[in-house]
């Protein structure tokens, strides 16, 4: 289903002030309802090959045109850092890219506090290894629509040399649209300033589109650097990918050893999110699920904290006020605005069960391919894994972490506040597990065509 | 906070130990003699520091960090005139910095003025890594860094994508560092200041 129809028809519309149809449709479109997809990752073993694959696929990558009320599945194309080289990309348009996109995700696991059971050493191939290199995704809301988009993909890499597939990876089409843990996720995202839709209820005001599109100036007043040439970095933008494997036993052992009834792990499994598992928020409902309000996209973010400040609510360490803190007055100086992303979700595997609680469940397949966009998404991803999901202190909670993708140590604590006095559980258990990651540039549709146009011999174009 | 560079506090053998007093004494080998007596009379005391591993990490970029504080030392040479304003500006403020109340993990800052007012060192203690913060510092503080700071030669303004990289530029990592409460951030401290003075309140009226 489109936006506009699931806001009931009424969309506030907004000026379009940058290149909606230069921009790749994932950086807009939100995930549709339901949503069927599947992500391939590519090698490129021959740099003309690789090209060539680009140039084909070029033509079936979709813009951000009319993002609001687009309904047909849609598909995506990213390159890695090792991508671009294989590519022939020049030398200085390599080196004009920030340093973290470079050396990749994995490299980057000490700013990234990925350790123990999050270490790249631990990841599943063909993560940390350098060979993704080309990322292509298809969204779509019908299953139909689905595999013909897939087709179509499919036939510009089927047979062809030089280009081999390292990964095919269905996702989506879960009940309810449910994550791996259960929930209505993906709800709030930022309202982006010059895209032709105004804040929608709850969102708060537009970030300026630097902050998520190469080119535009950002909330500092100022575009943020970009790759060289402009045909490449302008209107382009920064893909992270983080592969998550959810334990549901653990999760569910969790929610019975500190909840007795089956109402009490709802709002277990609710204050450790800030939302119910229909997505209706802790704000507006704050002691009994309301599915129709978490169903509801003019409703279901329309809030702030000001009357929760002390989170007797939304806990301040549960995962939805951690990532976006809204109005909460925060113990450290912080601008909620340049830490926001744009967030496009993939559940994959076995739907969520809520009777699984052996170890062995915590090892079926399921999980989420978490894919975060952001005009300086690794510099974002550092901050949100160092500052507010692997730690406490902005929120005066010490070393207590963000429950649902915090790396938990023996003993991790989590608070909820009550009246007379908080409760604090003892033996949090980190319930997504790291099993790869990697960073990709979405380039615009101008800048794809030039990759695929890069002349062969001196690797300029 | 866990890093993979942490190591336990385990005392290390005797032998390594022995070790490092035999490098000391090589050390202090053609130091004063008020030295070489300190060093044999001292060596009980220092044989005990010496055992335990160190706690002090590295606090991204450049600079030292034991346990959640980090330190951060600069040198910048003053822009023309630059001296001159940031000293009036020091005087006026008299000593408050409502601002850096409000960035919530600094703990302490010094202006001290170097080489007949030529060079700036600034140097402050603070919680957890610097540079996260900085696009922060742009949208929310930028007039009171930029006043503050265009005083320094070469400075960007703190919107600037290069500010980090001048910044860093200008660090000298403390050859050593220590913190007496080294898991106490400011925000900690502060809360633990506030639970203290409920805590006293409720024994007062309980103790009545």
């Amino acid at each position: 289903m489109q936006l506009v129809d699931r806001l009931g028809g009424e969309l506030p519309r907004g000026p379009v002030t940058v290149e909606l149809d230069d921009i790749q449709a994932t950086v807009l479109r939100y995930r549709p309802e339901p949503y069927y997809g599947t992500h391939v990752l590519l090698h490129v073993e021959d740099a003309q090959a690789g090209r060539e694959f680009v140039r084909r696929l070029t033509p079936y990558v979709d813009s951000a045109a009319d993002w609001w009320q687009a309904g047909d599945a849609w598909t995506a194309m990213a390159v890695s850092h090792t991508g671009l080289v294989a590519l022939g990309v020049p030398e200085d348009s390599l080196q004009s890219f920030p340093e973290a996109f470079r050396v990749g995700m994995a490299a980057r696991a000490d700013q990234l506090r990925d350790y123990g059971p999050n270490d790249p050493t631990t990841w599943e191939a063909p993560f940390g290894t350098g060979e993704i290199h080309i990322a292509v995704s298809v969204f779509s809301d019908s299953e139909a629509k689905w595999r013909r988009a897939m087709e179509t993909a499919r036939q510009q890499y089927q047979g062809f040399s030089g280009v081999t597939v390292l990964l095919m990876q269905d996702f989506g089409a879960q009940p309810g649209d449910l994550n791996p843990l259960g929930y209505r996720d993906s709800i709030g995202q930022p309202a982006i300033e010059g895209c032709g839709v105004d804040s929608l209820p709850g969102q708060g005001r537009p970030i300026k589109a630097g902050e998520f599109i190469l080119g535009y100036p950002g909330e500092a007043g100022v575009p943020l650097p970009m790759p060289r040439p402009d045909v490449l970095g302008r209107n382009g933008t920064f893909v992270g990918l983080r592969k998550y494997q959810s334990r549901v036993g653990t999760f569910n052992r969790f929610l019975r050893e500190h909840a007795g009834t089956e109402q009490e792990r709802a709002l277990l499994a609710a204050k450790l999110v800030g939302r119910w598992r229909s997505g209706a928020p802790l704000t507006l409902a704050p002691t009994h699920d309301d599915p129709a309000l978490g169903a509801d996209p003019s409703r279901n973010n329309d809030f702030t904290y000001a009357d929760d400040p002390h989170g007797r609510q939304v806990p301040l360490g549960s995962h939805m006020r951690r990532m976006n803190p809204r109005d909460t007055t925060m113990a450290q100086l912080a601008d909620v605005n340049v830490h926001r992303i744009i967030r496009r979700s993939t559940t994959y595997g076995a739907p969520y069960d809520p009777n699984a609680t052996s170890a062995q469940d915590d090892d079926v397949p399921r999980g989420i391919y978490f894919l975060f966009l952001s005009a300086k998404a690794m510099a974002t991803m550092e901050f949100l894994q160092q500052e507010w999901i692997n730690n406490g202190n902005f929120m005066n909670l010490g070393d207590e972490r963000d429950p649902n993708v915090g790396l938990q140590e023996d003993g991790a604590t989590f608070t909820i506040p009550r009246e007379p006095v908080r409760r604090r559980i003892h033996g949090i258990q980190t319930f997504n597990v790291l099993r790869g990651g990697e960073y990709f540039f979405m380039p615009s549709l101008a800048a794809l065509r030039w990759i695929g146009d890069l002349h062969p011999a001196s690797g300029q174009h | 906070m866990t890093t993979r560079a942490e190591t336990a506090t385990a005392p290390e053998p005797d032998q390594t130990v022995e070790k490092k007093i035999q490098q000391l004494r090589e050390l202090y080998a053609d130091a004063p003699e008020l030295g070489r007596v300190a060093l044999e009379n001292g060596l009980s005391d220092l044989k005990r520091e010496l055992a335990a591993a160190t706690r002090t990490e590295s606090a991204g970029r450049v600079g030292a960090r034991q346990g959640r504080v980090s330190e951060f030392t600069l040198i910048f040479p003053f822009a023309n005139g630059g001296a001159e304003r940031l000293h009036g500006l020091l005087q006026l403020l008299e000593g408050n910095f409502q601002l850096a109340d409000q960035v919530g993990t600094v703990h302490d800052m010094r202006f001290v003025f170097l080489d007949n007012d030529t060079k700036l060192l600034f140097a402050t203690a603070y919680d957890g890594e610097w540079d996260p913060y900085i696009d922060d510092f742009a949208t929310k503080i930028p007039n009171a860094l930029d006043l503050l700071l265009c005083n320094c030669e070469g400075f960007p303004g703190i919107r600037s994508p290069q500010v980090k990289d001048w910044l860093a530029g200008h660090q000298i990592a403390a050859e050593s560092w220590y913190v007496g409460s080294p898991n106490l951030t400011v925000a900690e401290t502060r809360r633990l200041e506030r639970i203290g003075h409920a805590v006293d309140e409720f024994l007062d009226k309980v103790g009545d």
